[in-house]
């Protein structure tokens, strides 16, 4: 029996399954690596998300193409942006309580509308995100079986962690923005407004946190609509965009991490209850977060080591 | 050769409740070295603030190089040829040198992406031009503060500075990296004909570097003199004002007992490194103990170690006889300690909470404000606040407002008041009067030295050398994080500042 | 120290209200709605008869003591997140407790599930408040990630090991003995004598944090934790302290659900009151007594909006979106009012010179 659960958990399956748990945690993760570098402490991701897999959803209910869901999902993710800067930037509110806020709204707002729109049993089958096929793949024997005819998003994902590290490292407005976030008033001073970066930031996140909602109702659940289906995945989020200080290459990488824990869970559901196994990517986050902050102490205690006692 | 770099023509600033600057009319010559002096507080920073961008004065007009500004923003006074070095650093900790440099003018390949190996290019190319030695490629947060300054110099002159101001450049400095800056000021000034603006309150660095010097007092210019015509006398009476004449202070009694005791204390600071290093000293009943030190040479973390505020990482402190090594503030105070911090808003009040509560801070266990030991006796601790707010000459809108309302004077009166009532026999003692008007620093003063006569060990400590003078009974001298002086009796002020800057060294523990 | 009526505070909440109703509005227009019913059908709702009073009663008490668990912890500066995880293991452990301890008198039963209840949630609390205190772990992720760990424990132990022996009722524990059930004070509602146990314990709460030497100490330790460490509070003791009080407070909600309500733990013990006990928190900006007078207006509006439902078919959700569009504007008006005041000291502030120098010119 151990072996059976060994192999299920190592076998093809189980990895491909990883990829789709991980994606929308890691789209929410990269517009969540925004605002952090942006300096703000963003818990409103789970809100954001909620509310891109409704307009998704939405959109692709009243114009019959999924293409349409995406459209509304980014025009709704620009305007979630410019709210949540409006008040943490413009109007220097507690990002906790907006935060909060936002994702109460959030859960209030798409399940009023779910529930006026398409009554209590939610919507199920509306024009979903295509799998893509990438011929010549299944050539290779297991990889082929995990990366090959996944949703869309999946490999937009992978683009979009490569954009966005390249935005963050490797242009000049990367730099603005972590400056921005890292020590403002060097920005002002170099007659750049901090503010700017901010905004820009905070629409980011919410363009990348619905796109995240978008793969979750439109292509991970073909076009269904749940309430509250985000789940705690933004505040799983925001623990990778932590864990990985706001790198979006390492919080992909943390994604897949929950994405296997998660995966590795469902395998299990055939030995242990899955109320159990659900746990696991969320203890996983604790520990994760408990990690980072004794692993910045430690470095702290070692770089004291380093220097010696000053010789006079 | 008297082209006019910057004119300031009747500018004033006002910011709620201050007049920081007050009609200052001043020219700068270009290629001068112009030094700009004045107490703390008398508006030094708040006019380059205006010239850099960061203010907009309220009043007045402003012209660099002959044109007028008329749009008060750095980026302006940047494409002016006006550069600044704040105090405080502009530096991002995780970028590199280059990175830092070029930062808002980067350097661009396929115009979007960033080229580093041109921003380090270039910045190599800045370096050997100015001979201002830093390697590129290092990130600014492993540099040396000395070094780090040379970056901001470095970013200004990248930025085509023609004018410079710097703002207390030498605060931070040891005196070798004092002498590099100057060193640096003398080749740009002669080399490339720039003009440079030097914001300091040490006069002798006036005199050892500038060609012209202006004195501000409160928020007005007072006097541009020649630095050749004038003495560190006459710069400082200008400054004040009158000649600084404070009552006699009348000190009584003789030492007693030794009541703080510290032995081979060795303490980190934040950042991990030894700010205390093996030090030694003994403060007796009835004697003050001031300490002179620059900022940064482990004073605050000495401080904060005997009062429990930081873990000392070895060594022993003994307060009143009894063991004080690591434990909490709470249990310190309990063995008769009081403390007046240095930072009073982050330490030393609760902004938040009203005059009332913060006056009763520490004392709210005692049997006199409370019944049955949990319920607070309003009635009695209102009429205490308000005696000790009357006793302490507290000015302010009375004991309800919160004490963030009050002014900092008034705030460090709440906290001394606090901290003196108690009657504790040690009292560490820490900026007493910094930010504090001059009406307020002659009381506290009085109050330090009545606690003193009777019979409380004080372990003084400011940045101010003219308050440890007048209330010391004994100085030590910290460099480094080690005693390198003691002196009592008369005290002569150039050996203490030349203990302070490490030029005498390691004098033996004091008992 | 004497208390005033902050008439700032009074005067944003009654426009911020009054605002949110108008966007409901405006969103139950969009969603094709007749606005004036609906708010007429939300207070029907609350008072037509007694049983919604009850409800409406026994809602207030939930929100008011979830609300001041959490100003228990934001007064020390700890955001408790978790209290819904907290809550839910007081249920379902204070549920389990008594059928465990079935035949006992109730005497027995009910003090020891409220002890457990307690316990469980104190506990389950001290997890991050432990982590927050001695670690430095962010709290808010942490309460969060426990949240949802509870839920899912919770739902586990409904269906395994302490699963109703009625085949027919699925993800539900045993059902208690009706000799333990508080007694309902309005029949057909939820109103039971919990509230008398509940107005005990906000009274007490009440009490501590306004009137006593240790409420003090912990206003403090949340208002500047530097300043209260330096005077010589424990800081790190009060704040473990109110989050461990914090949760069991969660805990013995729980508990009162399941004695006074469902008389078995099933997940509709709670469905997320905590966060909207929370929300009722910020918006009181953690004043404890701002929390009981919001308590009575929220759960009116919740029950209100539940009834609404059932007679005008208008989802009860926009409750929610009232709820924290309030936030939403209080936070605002707070943002806007300190740039118009800004603005108004720099006017004055160079009127002032003006006027000095023309004084100084005559």
């Amino acid at each position: 029996m151990f072996e059976d659960i060994l192999k299920s958990i190592f076998s093809a399956g189980t990895f491909n399954q990883m990829l789709r748990s991980a994606t929308p945690v890691a789209l929410a993760a990269l517009g969540g690596a925004m605002t952090e570098h942006a300096g703000i402490m963003n818990i409103g991701m789970d809100g954001m998300i909620l509310m891109g897999a409704f307009f998704g959803v939405l959109g692709s209910y009243l114009f019959g193409s999924a293409a349409a869901g995406v459209a509304l999902v980014l025009a709704m993710g620009i305007v979630v942006g410019l709210f949540f800067a409006l008040f943490v930037v413009k109007f220097k509110s507690d990002e906790f309580i907006i935060g909060t806020a936002l994702n109460t709204f959030a859960l209030g707002l798409t399940s009023f509308l779910s529930r006026s729109i398409f009554g209590a049993s939610g919507t199920k089958g509306n024009p979903a995100l295509p799998t893509v096929h990438i011929p010549g793949l299944d050539a290779i024997p297991f990889l082929g079986q995990v990366l090959n005819d996944n949703s869309l998003f999946i490999y937009l994902t992978w683009l979009l962690v490569l954009v966005m590290w390249l935005f963050v490292y490797k242009t000049p407005y990367g730099f603005w923005l972590r400056a921005s976030g890292e020590k403002p008033e060097t920005l002002r001073t170099a007659g750049i407004a901090p503010e700017k970066m901010k905004w820009l930031a905070s629409i980011l996140c919410g363009l990348l946190c619905g796109l995240a909602g978008a793969h979750l109702s439109l292509g991970q659940l073909q076009g269904t609509f749940a309430e509250d289906m985000a789940n705690s995945r933004g505040y799983i989020a925001f623990a990778c965009v932590i864990f990985s200080k706001a790198n979006p290459a390492v919080a992909y990488g943390a994604a897949l991490m929950f994405g296997f824990f998660d995966a590795i869970g469902l395998r299990l559901q055939d030995y242990i209850s899955s109320d159990l196994t659900n746990t696991i990517p969320y203890i996983i986050t604790i520990i994760m977060m408990v990690y980072v902050v004794v692993r910045s102490q430690r470095r702290k205690r070692h770089a004291g080591k380093r220097l010696p006692a000053r010789q006079t | 050769m008297d082209e006019i770099a910057v004119r300031f023509s009747h500018v004033s600033m006002a910011f709620p409740g201050v007049l920081a600057n007050d009609d200052v009319t001043l020219d700068i010559k270009k290629g001068e070295v112009f030094a700009l002096v004045g107490e703390n507080g008398a508006g030094k920073s708040t006019l380059m603030n205006v010239l850099y961008g960061i203010n907009t004065p309220t009043d007045g007009k402003v012209y660099i190089s002959g044109r007028e500004v008329t749009d008060f923003n750095p980026k302006t006074a940047i494409s002016m040829g006006v550069g600044m070095v704040h105090q405080h650093f502009m530096l991002v900790p995780s970028f590199t040198v280059a990175q830092n440099i070029v930062l808002s003018r980067e350097p661009r390949r396929g115009r979007v992406f960033f080229d580093n190996a041109a921003a380090e290019r270039m910045t190599r190319q800045l370096v050997e031009e100015y001979g201002l030695e830093v390697d590129p490629s290092v990130p600014v947060e492993e540099l040396s503060v000395g070094l780090q300054q040379r970056v901001e110099i470095l970013k200004t002159l990248f930025r085509g500075a023609e004018t410079l101001i710097l703002d207390e450049p030498t605060a931070v400095l040891t005196p070798q990296e004092t002498d590099e800056l100057f060193a640096v000021i003398r080749r740009v000034v002669r080399e490339r004909n720039m003009t440079v603006i030097i914001i300091t309150h040490k006069l002798y660095e006036v005199l050892a570097i500038s060609d012209r010097v202006g004195v501000m007092r409160k928020g007005q210019l007072v006097g541009v003199r020649n630095t050749a015509d004038v003495d560190e006398q006459t710069l400082a009476s200008m400054m004040v004002g009158r000649p600084v004449l404070y009552d006699q202070l009348e000190k009584t009694g003789t030492p007693g007992e030794e009541m703080i005791r510290v032995e081979d204390l060795t303490v980190r600071d934040n950042r991990g490194l030894v700010a205390v290093d093996g030090l030694n000293l003994g403060v007796r009943a009835g004697e003050v103990l001031g300490i002179a030190a620059i900022e940064g040479n482990g004073q605050s973390e000495l401080i904060e170690a005997i009062t429990g505020m930081r873990r000392p990482e070895s060594g022993r402190i003994t307060i009143c006889g009894r063991d004080a090594t690591g434990l909490s503030p709470g249990d310190i105070r309990a063995l008769g300690l009081a403390h007046v911090p240095e930072d009073r808003l982050a330490t030393g009040v609760s902004r938040d909470a009203t005059v009332t509560e913060n006056l009763l801070t520490g004392k709210q266990r005692q049997k006199q404000f409370n019944r049955f030991g949990f319920h607070q006796r309003t009635s009695t601790i209102e009429r205490y606040a308000r005696e000790l707010y009357e006793k302490f000459d507290i000015r302010g809108a009375g004991t309800d407002v919160t004490a963030g309302d009050l002014s900092g004077g008034n705030m460090q009166k709440v906290v001394i008041a606090r901290e003196f009532s108690f009657d504790c026999p040690v009292l560490i003692i820490a900026q007493p009067t910094r930010g504090v008007d001059v009406g307020a620093i002659e009381f506290i003063h009085s109050q330090i030295i009545d606690r003193r006569n009777h019979g409380c060990a004080i372990l003084l400590c400011s940045a101010d050398l003219d308050e440890v003078f007048r209330l010391s009974d004994r100085i030590i001298t910290l460099y480094e994080g080690r005693i390198t002086g003691e002196f009592s009796g008369g005290f002569s002020k150039d050996e203490i500042g030349l203990c302070m800057t490490g030029s005498r060294r390691e004098k033996e523990a004091v008992s | 120290m004497r208390k005033r009526i902050n008439w700032g505070y009074l005067g944003s909440l009654a426009i911020s209200v009054l605002l949110a109703f108008a966007i409901g509005a405006v969103i139950l227009l969009a969603a094709g709605f007749n606005p004036l019913e609906a708010y007429a059908a939300m207070i029907n709702g609350a008072f037509s008869n007694a049983r919604h009073i009850g409800d409406f009663l026994e809602y207030a008490m939930v929100l008011c003591l979830t609300g001041l668990a959490c100003v228990l912890g934001s007064r020390v500066g700890i955001f408790n997140v978790g209290g819904e995880g907290q809550l839910l293991l007081g249920a379902v452990v204070g549920c389990q407790v008594g059928v465990w301890l079935a035949g006992q008198s109730s005497w027995i039963v009910i003090p020891a599930a409220a002890l457990a209840a307690m316990a469980v949630g104190g506990l389950y609390a001290l997890i991050p408040g432990w982590l927050k205190v001695k670690v430095k772990v962010n709290e808010v992720i942490t309460t969060i990630m426990l949240n949802t760990i509870a839920a899912s424990l919770c739902q586990y132990l409904a269906k395994g090991p302490w699963k109703n022996p009625n085949k027919n009722m699925v993800a539900a524990t045993a059902q208690l003995d009706p000799r333990y059930w508080f007694k309902t004070l309005i029949p057909g509602s939820g109103l039971s004598t919990a509230i008398i146990a509940a107005v005990v314990i906000t009274l007490l709460t009440w009490y501590v944090m306004q009137k006593t030497s240790t409420g003090y100490e912990m206003k403090l330790t949340g208002q500047n934790p530097r300043f209260a460490f330096f005077s010589g509070i424990k800081t790190d003791k009060i704040v473990i302290v109110c989050m461990v009080l914090s949760g069991a407070m969660c805990g013995l909600v729980g508990m009162f659900r399941v004695y006074g309500v469902e008389h078995l733990y099933r997940s509709s013990i709670s469905n997320q009151y905590y966060f909207e006990g929370l929300t009722v928190a910020m918006i009181a900006q953690y004043n404890p007594v701002t929390v009981i007078f919001l308590s009575f207006f929220f759960a009116v509006l919740k029950i209100g909006a539940q009834g609404m439902e059932l007679s005008a078919g208008v989802p009860n959700q926009i409750y929610l979106i009232i709820q924290t569009v309030i936030i939403f504007f209080m936070a605002a008006e707070s943002g806007i009012f300190s740039s118009i005041r800004a603005g108004a000291q720099r006017k004055k502030a160079r009127a002032d010179i003006r006027r000095k120098e023309s004084e100084s010119h005559v």
